[in-house]
């Protein structure tokens, strides 16, 4: 490997969860710098999240764009991302300005990458600039050394792969041997040719003989990677992985982490069992329910989504019996993944692969496109995963040109072929388009805020109409806010949902809150104060786990016992006593829940500080597709009806719905209109925004925030 | 007079059926057929305390009196990753 640049350094320890450095790379210069940062750094900005929100605040500007050399992209753990002794750590975020929202993304990640390069001495890593050539950064703590290195060249079907590029450059810098000392982060070419690139971290399973790989799929930060040259970055160190943040309290760490584990192994295969089938359980209970994606969203349900239920994927395709955690310790073990299946589509059709998921989303992405056949979801997940696109922003943006088709604002002679709902060949074909950048797959790449914009234009030459009204119609199907793509649950019966995507400050992806059940089935939100409630609480401790490092599904998907006892038992909060007292333990801290959730809001203002600065943060920018408030289309009232109907007499009261089903739907989606419209003034008094979702002098200045960049941008807004 | 219990998920893997048919009294509540599950299917190991009891797809509480043709369902609770 052609080395660049290289400078020797001293890893710094973990005390505590913290090295307190980053690692700041400029690709323009060549630039290699070691940031230490001032004890106060953490406790404002806790990690992860926090640590990518600071650094993008301070360091980018309201011109800054994905493709700006300024652009940073952050990859952080947290304090507690690595420890074995306590189940689902291992978490680190990408962070960046987005391709598609045009402000602050991160998505969360799993696999051995944040806390391998937390033990070769950073909390962080933070890449500036573009580099003239493609490149690789190398951090070796064993070596004591960083580098930058021509992207080195294997062979042309291996280097446009994330996964296999990945998979050889990690061999290739360890005398061609795997090692889980070892860790990578690549993106494939499919980032560069589409706005929803994503990063995939890759590790060494021990256990499978064979390189794992988790993805950072949301919001386009692989996009971001390849547009900076850099194809990966490998991170190595031999230091023990046990009481891998060097814990202050060992023993209480010991202690939270067995408790946990405990919960875990008792209720996890009492409810979703997650051990066994991962995420793909959901299928199942989200078509029970009416809320699996179906035709972009149309529908909730389909006689046919049995065949994607999770025990098709047990019973054809993932290995069993083995513990399939994404990190070490983690007992819920859901990172499913399968050996030894044969493409039989696309350019690699014939060659064996494994098959890392396919994850509930990735299922709900297949059905979003008319398609039932288990065996296209695990071509579509790999393929997905191996060109570095998201697997959910690629399924929404496909079905929604298919629906564009159902509806005519388009034909095959706008793509080439008939891209309808069902049509398997034509998924598979636009699927390997956007990958290379050919053909509608150019459109497509583009996402469903720009794809819009792109259909209405056609449609209103063709038919002698104004774009703003193909617009219109567009916006009642398109499902995005912000430019991010919904992720695959259906709110039309959900208002706190609605809130939960709509309110998200990155988009609507559901890491932030998601309030389906407890709102529609369990039906314990009832007004809007109680869903106002919910959304200011959720997003809190959610946006907590994406500092600290750590997985949010042993806390939010093992509902422990004791939760029942309590008067919120979705809170789970006897189980998040455990990862207070884990937080405590290992940092040397005395926080409560209640320091925890001021932390994370301190972090959620200014993330939406950022989106202010962007251009995304007001009430315009939190308004959702017709769609997502109920049926758009008349059809879609017609399958449901009968819940429709009992819902509009609900809000009627003592009046009469009216005689036509007609009018019903126009009234219902008015009804629902001005529901959401409501819950948008009461989220925002709670959160301590005005009435056009800015955060108030006050609520800034409460957590700290106030500095010379905030005061100017809120009084651009005459605050 | 008979309710309709369904299976989902790994239930329906350790039951091998989608559904089992109780038959009922009008004194018959959620938690009689809870236990009929029970004793039915010891494998199970459904605990009040981590299931959620619907009745024909509405939460309902262990004591809810029973209906010809009612359909219970005992769900996981889900929080959405």
């Amino acid at each position: 490997m052609k080395i660049l640049h290289q400078i020797e350094y001293k890893p710094a320890r973990v005390v505590g969860g913290y090295t307190d450095r980053i690692l700041r790379v400029n690709l323009d210069t060549q630039e290699i710098t070691i940031q230490e940062l001032p004890p106060d750094f953490k406790n404002k900005y806790v990690g992860g999240r926090g640590y990518a929100l600071k650094l993008i605040w301070d360091g980018t500007t309201r011109e800054t764009h994905y493709d700006s050399p300024e652009n940073i992209l952050v990859m952080a753990s947290g304090p507690l991302g690595n420890e074995p002794a306590f189940p689902g750590t291992g978490k680190f975020v990408v962070g960046t300005i987005s391709p598609l929202t045009d402000t602050f993304i991160d998505s969360n990640i799993g696999g051995h990458f944040g806390p391998l390069l937390k033990l070769a001495g950073f909390d962080a890593v933070a890449v500036s600039g573009i580099s003239r050539e493609d490149v690789v950064i190398l951090v070796d703590g064993d070596a004591q050394t960083i580098s930058i290195a021509a992207a080195p060249a294997y062979d042309r079907e291996i280097d446009e792969g994330a996964l296999s590029f990945g998979d050889s450059l990690l061999k290739d810098v360890n005398g061609g041997e795997y090692s889980d000392s070892l860790a990578a982060v690549t993106a494939g070419k499919g980032a560069c040719n589409a706005r929803f690139g994503i990063v995939n971290s890759l590790f060494f399973d021990i256990r499978r003989k064979r390189i794992r790989a988790k993805q950072a799929g949301r919001g386009g930060t692989g996009t971001v990677m390849r547009y900076k040259g850099l194809r990966g970055i490998v991170v190595r160190s031999s230091l023990s992985k046990a009481n891998g943040n060097n814990a202050i309290d060992k023993e209480g760490v010991r202690r939270a982490g067995s408790q946990l584990k405990a919960v875990i192994s008792k209720c996890d295969p009492q409810q979703l069992h997650m051990s066994t089938w991962g995420t793909t359980g959901l299928s199942e209970y989200m078509d029970k329910f009416h809320i699996f994606p179906i035709n972009n969203y149309q529908y909730g349900q389909s006689p046919e989504s049995s065949k994607l239920f999770a025990n098709v994927f047990l019973d054809k395709y993932f290995s069993k019996k083995i513990p399939d955690g994404c990190y070490y310790g983690c007992n819920l073990a859901c990172a499913k993944g399968a050996e030894n299946v044969e493409l039989t589509r696309g350019p690699k059709a014939g060659l064996v692969v494994n098959v890392d998921g396919p994850e509930y989303e990735t299922v709900g992405a297949v059905s979003s496109m008319g398609i039932f056949d288990p065996h296209f979801v695990m071509e579509y997940s790999w393929y997905c995963d191996e060109y570095g696109i998201d697997t959910i922003s690629t399924g929404v943006t496909i079905s929604f040109f298919m629906e564009c088709f159902q509806r005519g604002f388009l034909s095959a002679d706008d793509v080439g072929y008939e891209l309808t709902f069902g049509n398997i060949e034509a998924a598979d074909k636009v699927l390997h388009e956007i990958a290379s950048g050919k053909g509608f797959g150019k459109i497509a790449g583009q996402g469903v805020a720009r794809g819009k914009k792109w259909v209405a234009q056609k449609y209103a030459t063709r038919n002698g109409t104004s774009e703003d009204a193909a617009m219109a119609e567009l916006n009642k199907f398109g499902m995005e806010v912000k430019g991010l793509e919904f992720s695959m649950y259906i709110t039309k019966e959900s208002l706190a949902q609605q809130g939960g995507y709509g309110l998200a400050l990155k988009g609507p992806q559901h890491d932030e809150a998601w309030l389906i059940f407890i709102d529609q089935v369990h039906k314990e939100l009832p007004t809007l104060e109680h869903k106002a409630n919910a959304l200011k609480w959720f997003p809190l401790i959610r946006t907590w786990f994406n500092a600290t490092g750590l997985c949010k599904l042993p806390w939010i998907d093992v509902r422990n016992p004791e939760a029942a006892k309590t008067a919120e038992p979705a809170k789970n909060l006897p189980t998040l006593a455990y990862y207070v007292a884990y937080l405590n333990a290992t940092t040397g801290s005395n926080k409560r829940l209640e320091d925890i959730l001021d932390d994370s809001e301190r972090l959620y203002i200014l993330q939406k500080l950022i989106n202010l600065r962007q251009g995304k943060g007001t009430r315009i920018s939190d308004q959702i597709p017709l769609r997502a408030m109920g049926p758009a289309y008349f059809n879609e009232y017609e399958a449901r009806a009968e819940y429709y109907d009992g819902w509009l007499q609900q809000q009627l009261g003592d009046n009469k719905v009216p005689s036509s089903q007609e009018q019903r739907h126009k009234l219902l989606m008015e009804k629902r209109i001005e529901a959401y419209q409501q819950l948008c003034d009461i989220v925002y008094e709670k959160k301590g925004f005005t009435s056009q979702g800015i955060p108030k002098r006050e609520t800034v200045e409460k957590f700290g925030l106030m500095d010379e960049q905030a005061r100017q941008l809120l009084s651009k807004f005459g605050l | 007079m008979v309710v309709s219990i369904k299976f989902h998920g790994m239930q329906r893997v350790v039951t091998n059926t989608d559904s089992i048919d109780m038959p009922i009294t009008v004194k018959t509540r959620v938690n009689d057929a809870l236990e009929y599950v029970r004793q039915q299917y010891p494998a199970l190991h459904l605990e009040e305390d981590t299931v959620v009891v619907a009745v024909n797809l509405e939460i309902a509480s262990l004591d809810r009196i029973l209906r010809d043709n009612d359909t219970v369902s005992f769900l996981p609770n889900i929080a959405g990753g």
